[in-house]
């Protein structure tokens, strides 16, 4: 049974990057979802069968350290994986976000070589 | 405190790794006289505020031709006008600029604290830097114009 991954980025143009790195990272997934912000995010949790979450941190609405602490709170998604994927590579964001459960963090710009590096070993 | 120095070079090392890595564009610096060009004439401007401990604001002014080439290569489809696409990608790239900026202004991360990105674009426009800001301004050259990173910072 394939996977499925949300890409949760403010940025239309940042989603489609991202979905393009994965295919030439090689790293295929049944259903690519998508969300402009952390809101949009937890509704596409509550309803989709979602493998692993790709989120930035910089966003309107919910931000993605929100979005974390908001998924830690419901029994139904807060097991789900959240790899971060923003310009945002200070010790004390990205510290925060893994206290709040993130397995990861990929700093902005990156390759799609970067994403299977940190993405390959979490599927 | 970083220098200017050190944050001239930090914008150029992390343009051209914006530009390598996600444009899949070749980019060089350009020369001083390069530097500053007011108005802008059919440009498309992407800026990202920083407030905190350092403030200011990281700008990046693209003429439409060089925006929509960007743009076309960050999605690999053809761009023919300034559009909703453009207007996200350019912001990105300002977005990007100002997260490697931060890293040299910050301690941990928290102290400086980043806007969401925004643009302007039109047929002429004057940016305009208060008096009492540090400027810095990289023009680069890519294979269709030139573009400029621009940097302020409150003294």
């Amino acid at each position: 049974m394939g996977k499925n991954v949300l890409l949760v980025d403010d940025s239309s143009t940042m989603r489609k990057i991202i979905g393009r790195s994965l295919r030439q990272a090689g790293i295929d997934f049944d259903n690519i979802f998508e969300a402009g912000d952390g809101q949009e995010a937890l509704a596409v949790l509550e309803k989709e069968s979602v493998d692993i979450v790709l989120s930035d941190i910089n966003m309107p609405n919910m931000n993605g350290i929100e979005f974390l602490r908001e998924k830690a709170g419901r029994d139904a998604i807060k097991d789900i994986p959240v790899l971060m994927i923003s310009t945002e590579t200070g010790d004390d964001i990205i510290g925060e976000a893994k206290s709040l459960g993130a397995v990861g963090s990929i700093k902005k710009p990156f390759t799609p070589d970067k994403v299977n590096e940190v993405l390959g070993p979490l599927l | 405190m970083s220098g200017l120095e050190e944050i001239t070079d930090k914008l150029v090392a992390s343009t051209v790794e914006i530009f390598s890595s996600m444009i899949m564009m070749d980019v060089a610096v350009g020369n001083d006289s390069e530097a500053t060009i007011n108005p802008y004439l059919k440009c498309i401007t992407g800026m990202v505020g920083l407030a905190g401990k350092r403030k200011g604001i990281v700008a990046v002014h693209f003429p439409n031709e060089v925006a929509m080439a960007i743009t076309g290569n960050f999605l690999g489809m053809d761009v023919s006008e300034i559009n909703e696409d453009v207007q996200d990608a350019v912001g990105e790239v300002a977005n990007m600029l100002a997260g490697d900026i931060k890293t040299i202004l910050s301690d941990k991360g928290k102290d400086i604290e980043l806007s969401l990105p925004s643009t302007i674009s039109g047929d002429q426009y004057v940016f305009q830097a208060k008096s009492d800001t540090e400027r810095i301004t990289v023009p680069f050259i890519v294979s269709n114009g030139v573009f400029r990173v621009e940097l302020e910072l409150e003294k």
